[in-house]
């Protein structure tokens, strides 16, 4: 899958638009979990939304395309999104598992009218019995399509969200921040959950948005780091822990907690200053005001990928460092 | 016993709870107003002359024993509740020997004929408009909203007064009072039937077009709500057709619109006493109206009791459907 040039703006009715997706160009493999990880308000939920298909409409994508499946799909016209391209090629699993299910029908109703929206032709039982099949192989109780949602706990109600999204097994999956409800061992039930559904091969993609990094960083494959509506930086998810190269993402991990006793005593440091307004983000590099590292150039140009498209930072400095690197290299 | 019995006897016992408290008030209040029904009879009397006041004296003391009114309060209630208890409302005070139930038999079917099509044609009406509205926005929410705003928070005897004087007085399209030509007397044949027809436009749009505008305000704000919910935005996300989506959304915003009609139903008698007064209709609220003025307590009494019924009745049946309609308040109430 390809994401390319996604630029997506709030349209407010005074003022500035409010640049929150800019520029972002992703392309996730096959069989892999993408996690992208951001602060409140870097984009990452917007973009998510212009991913899944269903960015609302105070939400104007000025451009983007994706490619899926040999399939390609500008964004800038949600009126003209092919129906097939909802569930069976892009699916959401949304944030909010309380309120995503309506709450005076049976899950089996739901079942019911996603599986006739994209096979006209299906007996409604034959719909129960396919979702009833897929909830058996993913050891989930097959009583919950009985069930209303507030029968359901917050755990529950989440799988089985899961479970529908997948029904009609999409090309990718997104999600974004579906855990941020819920407790601890439910996270994790959702997520063994997920990479079931991967393994079983009835989704090929997740896109993972959270920004819980350390969860993160327990299951994706590969991470996004977003600021500011932009990526900062792109490797695997061992690279960015262990080797960040962007000083946002250094300071990111700097300021998440460590369970690792070596690393007892020592201190958790913030951030900093805050995100920029977005209706006038800073010039350049957006991270400029806030970054350790900060140089001339930083504030006047945007800064340059660096790296390979699958491990890359966009940073003014890690160019310098580059730079003096293969000087060095060619001095001795 | 299941669940859904339990539910059912505990509503069952706020019901009559509530029925026998507002009984007792049903009894009282009439009888705390000034004056008393017998001065107002025999005054009327003396007013014809010729009655010596040994005679008024005798008349008024017959009166007060015929009515029990001599019995202290506790036992005219006992009396009452026991009346009460074998369908006898009593014979009314001003119009003896007129029993109550003859007189708000006689009303009942003009208020029902008048409200009953009002409430249901104004509540689908005012429903599928604020659907509408909220669902297609641009201009006809644009419209439809201050207009429905404006009228809705009118009171409804100011419009009436107001239809009154305009299609009646200023241009005199419909008759401006009663609920048939006083030229006739009331008989199953075309000529009565027409002149029904013709005073009932009057009062049936003054309450339609009230009923309309309150209905679709709430269903507009409900049917807003809704569509930004997340489930709407998870069922699209799924590709899930449109028209079922409506339907998700139209049934949960119907909801509180459900207790709307049935309370209109169950106020229905007490509903637009204003309205029959304005336009002099034949129906409970006028005689309500002036069974007050003459102090006759059975007639006050029956009438309030009727609506005390179809209110309590209304609000029991609300309770009941609800669990239906919306799982969650069945699961809530049988504690699942």
């Amino acid at each position: 899958m390809i994401v390319k040039n996604v630029k997506a703006y709030y349209v407010s009715g005074s003022g500035p638009d409010v640049k929150a997706v800019d520029n972002v160009s992703l392309s996730i493999l096959e069989g892999e979990i993408f996690g992208i990880v951001g602060e409140s308000g870097c984009g990452k939920s917007t973009l998510a939304s212009v991913m899944s298909l269903t960015a609302g409409r105070t939400l104007k994508v000025k451009d983007g395309e994706i490619i899926l499946n040999g399939q390609s799909l500008p964004l800038t016209d949600r009126s003209r999104v092919p129906k097939e391209w909802h569930g069976t090629m892009v699916a959401l699993l949304p944030q909010r598992a309380m309120n995503s299910l309506n709450p005076t029908a049976r899950v089996r109703d739901l079942v019911i009218d996603v599986m006739h929206a994209h096979h006209p032709e299906i007996r409604p039982a034959d719909a129960v019995e396919r979702a009833r099949e897929r909830l058996e192989q993913l050891g989930l109780p097959v009583r919950v399509l009985e069930s209303y949602p507030h029968q359901l706990s917050g755990g529950m109600r989440q799988r089985v969200i899961a479970v529908i999204s997948t029904l009609l097994n999409p090309h990718v999956l997104i999600a974004d921040e579906p855990t941020s409800a819920l407790d601890v061992s439910s996270q994790r039930q959702l997520i063994v959950l997920l990479q079931q559904l991967l393994e079983h091969q009835f989704i090929s993609r997740i896109v993972y948005i959270t920004h819980d990094l350390p969860m993160l960083s327990n299951f994706a494959d590969r991470i996004a780091v977003m600021y500011a509506g932009k990526i900062a930086e792109i490797g695997p998810t061992v690279e960015i822990v262990g080797r960040p190269k962007h000083p946002y993402t250094q300071a990111l991990i700097g300021s998440t907690l460590d369970l690792d006793p070596r690393l007892r005593g020592s201190q958790v440091k913030g951030i900093p200053g805050a995100p920029p307004d977005l209706r006038y983000p800073p010039g350049g590099c957006r991270f400029h005001p806030r970054c350790p590292h900060v140089m001339n150039i930083c504030s006047i140009e945007e800064p340059p990928a660096i790296g390979t498209e699958e491990r890359f930072a966009a940073c003014w400095w890690v160019k310098d460092q580059v730079d003096k690197l293969s000087v060095e290299g060619a001095a001795s | 016993m299941t669940r859904f019995q339990r539910y059912l006897l505990n509503k069952a016992f706020w019901f009559f709870l509530a029925f026998f408290i507002a009984l007792i008030f049903n009894f009282l209040l009439p009888r705390l107003m000034p004056g008393n029904p017998v001065d107002a009879i025999v005054g009327q009397m003396a007013t014809g002359g010729g009655l010596s006041g040994e005679a008024q004296q005798r008349i008024y003391a017959a009166y007060i024993a015929e009515f029990g009114l001599d019995q202290p309060i506790t036992s005219q209630f006992v009396t009452y509740v026991s009346r009460l208890a074998q369908g006898d409302l009593g014979i009314s005070f001003a119009r003896s020997p007129a029993r109550v139930q003859q007189l708000i038999g006689q009303a009942l079917p003009w208020t029902i004929a008048l409200q009953l099509p009002a409430i249901i044609i104004g509540w689908t009406l005012g429903n599928i408009l604020g659907a509408l509205a909220a669902y297609k926005k641009g201009w006809l929410d644009r419209g439809l909203f201050p207009t429905s705003m404006f009228i809705s928070s009118m009171p409804y005897y100011c419009l009436s007064i107001i239809l009154l004087y305009v299609l009646a007085v200023f241009w005199p399209i419909f008759p401006a009072g009663g609920g048939y030509s006083y030229a006739l007397t009331p008989a199953l044949n075309w000529t009565f039937f027409s002149s029904v027809m013709e005073h009932y436009w009057l009062p049936f749009l003054s309450l339609v077009v009230i009923f309309v505008g309150g209905q679709a305000i709430g269903m507009r704000a409900m049917s807003i709500y809704e569509l930004d919910a997340d489930y709407v935005r998870f069922s699209r996300s799924l590709g899930v057709d449109d028209n079922r989506i409506i339907a998700y959304i139209f049934r949960n915003a119907m909801l509180p619109q459900v207790t709307g009609l049935a309370l209109a139903i169950g106020s229905l008698v007490s509903g637009a006493l204003i309205t029959e007064i304005v336009f002099g209709y034949p129906g409970i609220g006028s005689l309500l109206f002036s069974s007050i003025r003459q102090n006759d307590y059975p007639v006050i009494q029956g009438v309030t009791l009727l609506i005390m019924i179809a209110v309590l009745t209304a609000n029991f049946l609300v309770d009941i459907t609800y669990g239906f309609i919306d799982p969650r308040i069945r699961a809530r109430a049988s504690g699942d």
